[in-house]
């Protein structure tokens, strides 16, 4: 259990995150949400442990804040990326943290090997990953990610860049790391999607945390709508699934 | 090297049979270097005096084998390494193929310094010109990370700090030479880079120094390749970014400075042998670092060959050597490899 | 070949005061003087060949066009290649100061035991006949240098008694089209200076240390010389050229055709043929007004 206590990050002179109190449960998916400038990523980026923060966040007892000792992996929504690598030395560098940089055991590249079949990156092993479309750089970023084998993952964005069926191809590839007990955390603007996914939600505004719980809870709850300053509309499929879209008419 | 295996998982990211091959490859070229030049030695006497055998060379071909062509094939060497070592880390820190060792003032710094040197009033401090050149190399670059401020290591603004050192470097250097027009001849052969003399003292503080932030780049070159990525990337993978970049930028740095202090500035080494050593192994991890120095070393002890026998008697500048072996080698690298994107 | 005392070299150390000589070369009788002779610089070589040393230099740089017999080779004198001359296998190498990495350059070929002449370029005339009387000693022709120098002396003075006037006329020396100018801190200022002749630059000289400021179009204007010397005539400069410069036609060396096309050469070179030069600017001088 990561345990987030009264956190408050400060960038230059804004105050991004603002007291935020929660727990995130090991094993299960959680999903940021709100609109732009919330403090989603920097949020993410405080779980990690590189950014700097006062208060305090505790994964099993112990600060995260620059503790090498966890194995997390974090997926940006604007990968740098390299020129001239290919594909397979990429996601090869996933297995840095297990094996140290620049040796490869046998059982990492087996291991890669897999997760390329996997993401269906196999056959592109030797392209430059600078030549991917946008849906096959997610799939390696993914990939990477996997072959990390890490405790807890941080998506930021996973699936904006993709076009639908990626975006559930993709989503159900991070799925698979619940059965391996990852914990998983990701930020989504796709709230429909977040539902359909996530046990748990966070609603962020302006770096407070109007409301966290279980998906069901928070998608039809008053907090959602006020964070999206009521335009947005909550509807539930016949299947009981939720879709949430945004008003067209400002008026309401 | 490049075909994969379907039954062991994916083929190796390095093959250390590469980095071999550039050691032997350094061995042959530095042998072809101190054998060839306007005076022709025999080859058997070369090999029985660098062995220590009787019957080598004597007397004045001695001296010249020992005294003249030895420490100039191993200046040629180290700042080769120097160079294309510092360029290929520099392209990684700053995610920029095009990237080289001169940055962030580097080259601007070290020229001003020697200016200095050579207008100074006292022609003895002409013997300090390396001293100064090297000091004006360091200051610079601790002048970019100066100014670049609260974004200490962060690469872009590392980058524009470095332009405007740079610049300003180079608007100093251009007065001093306009009110003490003896020093443009010296300075302009000075900036062509020049290996004409070396001896066995430059040889020997020069290695001293780069050999220093060879291991020092050697010893990080695997972390290395976590500055390819985003900082949250590499930090999530085991590394600090900012203490890597500082390492690597320090390191690199002192390595130019005192190949530049050396041999003036030479020019392409630092781009060229570093995207040679990519396009040919397809790797542009920075496992290749060593052999990519080694590479480096050999590029410019052929350069340094074909300076002082291509136009001979005359000394062809070597900076005029690395342009017109390096570009085009540069141009057909990159449209086979399309290491840049289109 | 060789049977001088090993490491034996001299230099002209000049400071603007006095000269030393290190280690003086004992004047040689014709018999033990080096054979062998490279010359890497033009004004040498024109001296060596002038005081009879010419039988004795077996190569000279490729800018050493004068005289016509010396064994011009591709050796270059402002970069020389320490192997090249070694090739040669000479016992006297005579290396410009200004060339590159000189210090270096003899250091090595003392290491290689050959001798090295480190000739630094003269700041006036007596300079230049304590080089032309060193370089006498060191070939075994040191009667015959010593004559060169008691030539040019009289020869010299009688060029400046002929034509130097007591009224101060004042001069522009132009280097290139850029109006770059030598003062009288330079060589050239001083053989000008030697006949009274006014320096317009001079005024300008703490604009550059080694005595070449470039002047404003402006200035030569309003400062209005009498002379115009044109050491660019050999890249195209002349008459016709300054009229077209705007406002130069108001200047009275233009207006009374007092410009004066320097030869090549000449000008920057020392050595005997500097009695040339001074003869040559008297007679320029003898046609102004």
């Amino acid at each position: 259990m990561i345990k987030v206590e009264d956190l408050n990050v400060r960038l230059g002179h804004r105050n991004v995150l603002k007291d935020i109190n929660v727990e995130i449960e090991d094993g299960k998916w959680t999903c940021l949400v709100g609109p732009n400038g919330a403090g989603k990523t920097t949020f993410l980026k405080a779980l990690l442990g590189s950014q700097p923060y006062s208060g305090s966040i505790c994964d099993s007892g112990v600060e995260v804040f620059r503790n090498h000792d966890r194995n997390v992996a974090f997926v940006p929504q604007h990968p740098q990326i390299p020129i001239g690598m290919s594909v397979s030395e990429y996601v090869m560098l996933g297995r840095s943290k297990r094996d140290g940089w620049g040796n490869e055991s046998n059982k990492s590249r087996n291991l890669v090997a897999d997760i390329l079949g996997l993401t269906g990156l196999f056959g592109m092993q030797n392209q430059y990953v600078s030549q991917l479309s946008g849906g096959e750089m997610q799939r390696a970023l993914i990939a990477r990610a996997l072959v990390q084998e890490p405790t807890l993952i941080l998506l930021d964005e996973p699936t904006s860049a993709l076009d639908l069926h990626h975006q559930i191809a993709v989503l159900n590839n991070i799925e698979l790391l619940k059965e391996r007990g990852v914990t998983i955390v990701s930020t989504m603007h796709d709230i429909t999607l977040a539902a359909m996914y996530a046990e748990k939600i966070v609603v962020m505004q302006e770096g407070k945390v109007l409301l966290h719980g279980t998906s069901e809870f928070v998608i039809h709850s008053p907090e959602l709508k006020a964070a999206f300053e009521n335009r947005i509309n909550v509807f539930t499929l016949e299947s009981g699934r939720p879709v949430i879209v945004a008003k067209k008419d400002l008026g309401n | 090297m490049k075909t994969q295996n379907s039954n062991s998982g994916l083929s190796p990211i390095w093959n250390w049979k590469i980095t071999a091959l550039s050691f032997a490859l350094l061995f042959v070229v530095g042998i072809l270097a101190i054998s060839f030049g306007p005076v022709s030695l025999n080859f058997v006497k070369i090999i029985r005096t660098l062995f220590g055998l009787p019957d080598g060379l004597t007397g004045q071909d001695r001296t010249l084998l020992i005294d003249l062509r030895l420490p100039r094939a191993l200046l040629a060497a180290l700042v080769g390494a120097a160079l294309a070592t510092s360029g290929a880390v520099y392209q990684t820190v700053f995610r920029n193929p095009l990237a080289d060792p001169y940055l962030l003032g580097a080259a601007a710094g070290a020229g001003l310094g020697a200016t200095i040197a050579i207008t100074s009033a006292g022609a003895d401090l002409y013997s300090l010109l390396p001293i100064f050149s090297f000091f004006g190399a360091i200051l610079a670059v601790l002048t970019s990370f100066f100014i670049s401020g609260k974004f200490f290591a962060e690469p872009n603004s590392l980058l524009l700090s470095g332009i405007a050192v740079g610049s300003f470097a180079t608007a100093v250097q251009t007065y001093l030479q306009q009110r003490n027009s003896s020093s443009l001849r010296p300075v302009y052969s000075w900036i062509l880079g020049e290996l004409t003399v070396a001896n066995w003292q430059i040889v020997t503080w020069s290695s001293i120094y780069i050999l220093i932030a060879l291991v020092i780049l050697i010893t990080v070159s695997k972390q290395l390749d976590g500055l390819m990525l985003t900082d949250e990337e590499a930090y999530s993978l085991g590394i600090n970014p900012n203490k890597l970049r500082v390492i690597a930028v320090v390191a690199a740095t002192l390595a130019t400075a005192t190949a530049v202090s050396a041999s003036g500035l030479i020019g392409f080494v630092g781009i060229v042998v570093p995207h040679l050593v990519r396009g040919i192994t397809h790797r542009v991890t920075n496992r290749g670092l060593l052999t990519i120095a080694l590479v480096g070393a050999s590029f410019l002890v052929l350069a340094d060959l074909g300076a002082r026998t291509l136009l001979s008697p005359a000394e062809l500048p070597i900076g005029v050597i690395t342009a017109f072996v390096g570009a085009p080698f540069f141009l057909v690298v990159l449209r086979k490899k399309r290491l840049v994107t289109q | 070949m060789s049977t001088f005392r090993t490491g034996a070299l001299f230099r002209i150390c000049a400071t603007a005061i006095a000269i030393t000589i290190v280690n003086i070369y004992p004047a040689s009788a014709a018999s033990v003087s080096p054979q062998r002779i490279i010359s890497l610089s033009p004004s040498a070589t024109e001296i060596l060949f002038a005081i009879g040393a010419g039988t004795q230099v077996i190569a000279v740089d490729d800018l050493s066009n004068f005289p016509t017999t010396a064994p011009i080779s591709k050796l270059s004198a402002f970069s020389p290649n320490v192997e090249a001359l070694m090739n040669y296998k000479p016992d006297l190498v005579v290396l410009n100061a200004d060339a590159t990495k000189a210090v270096e350059v003899e250091a090595a070929l003392e290491k290689l035991k050959i001798k090295v002449f480190l000739e630094k370029a003269p700041k006036d005339l007596s300079q230049v006949y304590l080089e032309v009387t060193v370089l006498g000693r060191v070939t075994g022709h040191l009667a015959s240098a010593q004559n060169i120098v008691v030539n040019m002396k009289s020869k010299i003075r009688s060029a400046i008694v002929s034509a130097r006037k007591s009224v101060k006329i004042s001069f522009f020396h132009e280097l290139d089209n850029t109006l770059y100018t030598a003062t009288s801190d330079t060589f050239i200022g001083k053989v000008y200076k030697d006949f009274n002749l006014e320096n317009v630059a001079d005024p300008a000289a703490t604009a550059d240390s080694a005595g070449y400021p470039q002047l404003q179009s402006e200035y030569l204007i309003k400062v209005n010389p009498r002379i115009i010397f044109l050491s660019d005539a050999q890249y195209g400069e002349s008459t016709a050229t300054l009229t077209k410069r705007p406002g130069w036609t108001g200047i009275t060396a233009v207006k009374n055709k007092s410009v004066i096309a320097l030869p090549e050469d000449i000008p920057s070179r020392w050595g005997p043929r500097l009695i040339d030069f001074y003869q040559f600017i008297a007679a320029a001088i003898g046609k102004i007004k």
